[in-house]
């Protein structure tokens, strides 16, 4: 009898981690498996309670939905990654940021939007510049894939304590209060892709005038032409060349510190004044600095020196610029290996998650900028009706301002836009503002980027890569050349 | 003569090795030959043989296994849209995939893709279930020539019961090895192979991704051959930093190791040391750093040593610096002499009082007479130690400095919540301090290269398998067992 308790029990501890093993994945294993009578939605951490509340209230008001909905906040950085590592592990319904879409599209990870009533919202409620980088194609056909609901671009936190809303229009305004606070200017909340666009999209500010392009003429859903990149104008040159010395200026630019930025900029460490950050950024800026001392304003402008031109033809010293932004639109998405049955219910879903009145009510309650077109408008009327506070009004103004000073993330068909970050574009363009070499991207080394035409060799790399998705074998005999 | 009488007994074991497969096959057709009409029905219909002998629950219990697993090969079930079963064979060269991505927009109707990670994990299920039925065809019939044997010589078969009963009683060993085999074959064994298999194929998140596909397919062994042609997508990465790695690898592995080891007998002697007035505070106080989580301990000590940490504030409140110090190698700008030298600093003070605390132990039970014997002869206290003392320490713990220095070759945490493997390098996944579990860690979960991912992985095994082995089987410890002298 022991000895059959002893078996008994070693069976139990190895049934024990067999069985856990065998068990599913919270939150949305085996979406395309079973219709379970649940629609899981994957949203922003910082959106997911506002969104569950939002659904339970849709589900209570139409019974005849016939869904439970189960919200899940995840790391909308990272979702795209997650998704594609194992889509039948994701939720039927998930939220990216539209770059995404030619990768989730052709990785067969989402499935087409086809209802028509919701695709006449998409295309009544957004700007042109959301239409055109929502759809991609399948099997030769073009289809919309993502439903706007959120716009983001970045813009400027400042500390109010410390700089006076005159020196925040500018770097150089930013330094002067710098160096009078025996400190750092300006930081970034992250030197990846997203945030790098800072310099790259710089503006002329008389003009809007760049000469940077990427995949500009291409379709992104006809999954033809590429269109025109220019990554290695001279205007782009002098940019990088003033922050260059910006950056080694003692009261200039720096790196977020590994303590991170809200370190950095919390009004006791004063290890910066001002970081350029988005509006997911607002609570923790908020947190470092306080209420009254958290200012928001637009990336600031700076002015091209005589060094900056040196040697460059088509720029000159003088000639005023504003940091740029990747404009971009967080979208809603449906798993492909959803179950079929769920389909219509998910577009309905949809439909009311990217309607106007929640995206005002997300953006009341959680600061996510709606994406539709006059969102303004009702930015304004909250704030005159005393809704939100000075900062949560600026900061969403200042957002819908800057998306005049960027261009949305342009992709086409399938993944090349996402090479500027898989190929490391983002560390190309850091190696630049730190002047170091940069070791290796592929088969080419760029020994410096201190020289003119090192600065040129790492911008033709960074275009090259959003061309071709690879670094190429070798540079071209003279520089500027087409990538 | 010595040679000779060595090389006698490997003869003699690999004779028994073969003797035993020869064995094995000359009883398989003297079974079929010598056995009855129910031993030879076994060799096709499972339990054929015991239903001859009228041993019915067990003939039952063979059938059933066979129309089980013959059941699971023909009808292929399916998880996720991939089959086990015959068709997990045909599946496993990877030829027979599709992208899938029919789509109708009437019904939402879309058809995954193939899936190659669950195919080549079925495909070795299968194989599995294979062995398992051979296993069981062999026990059928062995069971049934038993029986024939019994017959013969007037016995009575056993019934279900005496066998379930041998099983607890003379077989108990077998009974309760069996369960934890098969723990060890689906946990253990199947998961390995698996790691080992994706290091043979195209499986990298980051190319299928630039392809725009969800499938890869088996290349041979150009994984590996990546690490010395630099070849392929992630040729570069392994070409220039998998040397780097490996070399700081060991340098952190041996420093960890001897500084924590000595560090911990030094500490242990001072503590022990006669006439030390609160020795137990002394020894509370050095557990208690083991009794914090390891990983507390490495979190708090980062914060110390970051930015805006106590000891960059300090630095610069007195004046001893301008800028903060890039202790930790967390911005790629850092020192990597640095970092290194902080990590093994720091890994000290989580580190040696473990080694402290086990050599506490031994001291302790070092045989007075030893000493006192020494000390007749003469002998003064440094000698004692490098004589007696050390040697003996030396002795016990062997096992435990090869063990500690796999186990720093392996330390995950002290680099990964330190560093982060810090500084970067641009351009490249491995910073200056990864170890190659911490850069195996950023290939797999960060970057999706898992291909590459099991070839660090089969390398990092290889490197410290050997080490064990070899250091192991070189030591005192194990060649002279029990003789300390």
């Amino acid at each position: 009898m022991k000895r059959l308790i002893v078996f008994l029990l070693a069976i139990a501890m190895i049934a024990v981690p067999l069985v856990g093993c065998g068990g599913g994945n919270e939150g949305g294993n085996d979406a395309g498996a079973k219709d379970d009578g649940l629609i899981r939605v994957w949203v922003g951490e910082e959106s997911a309670e506002f969104y569950q509340k939002t659904c339970d209230e849709y589900v209570a008001a139409h019974p005849e939905f016939g869904y439970k909905i189960e919200v899940k906040g995840m790391d909308t950085g990272s979702i795209a990654g997650t998704i594609t590592n194992d889509p039948t592990a994701a939720a039927d319904i998930y939220t990216v940021a539209h770059d995404n879409i030619g990768k989730l599209a052709s990785t067969q990870c989402a499935k087409p939007i086809t209802d028509e009533t919701l695709i006449a919202q998409v295309l009544a409620d957004n700007p042109e510049s959301f239409r055109k980088v929502i759809y991609s194609n399948l099997n030769g056909t073009t289809y919309l894939y993502g439903v706007p609901y959120i716009s983001q671009a970045l813009f400027l936190y400042y500390n109010k304590s410390m700089v006076t809303e005159e020196q925040a229009k500018s770097f150089e305004g930013l330094r002067e209060a710098a160096a009078a606070a025996g400190t750092k200017a300006i930081t970034v909340t992250g030197d990846d892709g997203f945030n790098m666009s800072f310099a790259l999209l710089a503006q002329r500010v008389s003009d809007h005038g760049t000469s940077v392009k990427i995949y500009e003429g291409a379709d992104p859903a006809s999954g033809g032409s590429k269109g025109e990149s220019n990554c290695q104008g001279d205007d782009t040159v002098a940019i990088y060349r003033w922050l260059q010395a910006f950056a080694a200026d003692p009261n200039g630019f720096k790196w977020a510190s590994s303590d991170g930025w809200d370190a950095d900029l919390d009004k006791s460490n004063l290890g910066v004044l001002a970081v350029i950050g988005g509006a997911w950024h607002y609570n923790t800026a908020k947190a470092a600095l306080g209420e009254t001392n958290l200012g928001i304003a637009l990336i600031p402008t700076f002015t091209l020196t005589a060094e900056s031109v040196e040697g460059l033809s088509g720029v000159s010293a003088g000639e005023v610029y504003r940091g740029g932004s990747f404009a971009d639109c967080k979208c809603f998405m449906i798993n492909a290996y959803s179950a079929a049955s769920k389909y219509a219910k998910e577009q309905e879903l949809i439909m009311y998650l990217s309607s106007k009145d929640v995206q005002n009510a997300s953006y009341l309650e959680c600061m996510n900028v709606p994406a539709y077109v006059g969102a303004a408008d009702f930015i304004k009327q909250c704030y005159d009706q005393g809704k939100v506070t000075e900062s949560q009004y600026n900061l969403a103004a200042m957002q819908v301002s800057m998306a005049e000073w960027g261009i949305p993330q342009p992709f086409v068909t399938g993944t090349l836009n996402t090479y500027y970050y898989s190929k490391n574009a983002p560390a190309v363009l850091r190696a630049i503002v730190d002047k170091t070499s940069f070791p290796t991207s592929g088969d080419i080394i760029i020994p410096e980027t201190t020289s003119l035409e090192g600065i040129r060799k790492a911008l033709y790399l960074v275009e090259y890569l959003w061309m071709h998705g690879v670094a190429p074998k070798d540079f071209p005999a003279s520089l500027p050349d087409k990538a | 003569m010595a040679s000779k009488s060595k090389g006698a007994p490997n003869k003699t074991k690999s004779g028994g090795f073969f003797g035993s497969i020869g064995k094995f096959f000359s009883n398989f057709v003297k079974r079929f030959v010598d056995g009855s009409i129910g031993t030879k029905l076994s060799h096709f219909i499972f339990g054929a043989g015991n239903f001859y002998h009228k041993q019915y629950a067990k003939g039952a219990l063979f059938l059933i296994m066979q129309v089980a697993i013959l059941a699971f090969m023909i009808l292929c079930p399916t998880i996720n849209g991939t089959p086990y079963g015959y068709k997990a064979l045909l599946n496993l060269p990877l030829k027979n995939v599709s992208e899938g991505g029919e789509f109708d927009p009437a019904t939402g109707d879309f058809s995954a893709g193939s899936d190659c990670k669950l195919m080549i994990l079925f495909g070795f299920v299968t194989i599995a279930v294979i062995v398992i039925y051979f296993i069981i065809w062999n026990k059928n019939i062995e069971s049934s020539y038993k029986a024939d044997m019994d017959r013969k010589v007037g016995k009575k078969p056993t019934t279900l019961r005496e066998d379930v009963e041998t099983l607890f009683d003379q077989k108990f060993h077998i009974t309760m090895l069996t369960p934890t085999c098969i723990a060890a074959l689906v946990l253990t064994v199947l998961p390995t192979v698996f790691m080992i298999a994706l290091a043979f194929t195209t499986y990298n998140s980051q190319d299928m991704n630039d392809l725009g596909t969800n499938l890869f397919h088996w290349n041979g062994v150009k994984n590996f051959a990546s690490v010395f042609t630099g070849e392929g997508t992630l040729g570069v990465e392994i070409k220039n930093r998998f040397l780097p790695v490996l070399g700081w690898t060991f340098i952190w592995a041996i420093f960890a190791t001897l500084t924590c080891y000595f560090g911990g007998i030094i500490l242990a002697l001072l503590i022990n040391k006669k006439g030390l007035k609160g020795k137990k505070i002394f020894r509370t106080i050095f557990i208690l750093t083991i009794a914090v989580p390891q990983f507390i301990s490495l979190l708090a000590v980062r914060n110390l040593l970051g930015e805006y940490g106590p000891v960059n504030t300090v630095l610069q409140s007195i004046g001893l610096i301008k800028e903060p110090i890039g202790f930790l190698g967390l911005h790629a700008q850092d020192s990597e002499l640095l970092a290194k030298v902080m990590v093994i600093l720091v890994n000290m003070w989580v580190g040696i009082p473990y080694t402290m605390l086990m050599t506490t132990g031994i001291l302790m039970n070092i045989p007075a007479d030893l000493y006192e014997a020494a000390r007749v002869d003469g002998a003064s206290t440094t000698k004692m130690f490098f004589k007696i003392t050390l040697p003996y320490v030396i002795f016990i713990t062997t096992p435990y400095l090869i063990s500690s220095f796999v186990g720093n070759m392996n330390s995950f945490n002290a680099i990964f919540l330190l560093t982060g493997g810090g500084p970067a390098y641009q351009g490249y996944a491995a910073g200056g301090t990864d170890l190659l579990v911490t850069w195996l860690y950023k290939v797999t979960i960060d970057q999706g290269w898992y291909n590459t991912g099991a070839v660090i992985g089969i390398f990092t095994f290889l490197i410290t398998a050997t080490i064990t082995l070899v250091t192991y089987r070189r030591s005192k410890a194990y060649n002279e067992e029990d003789t300390f002298q």
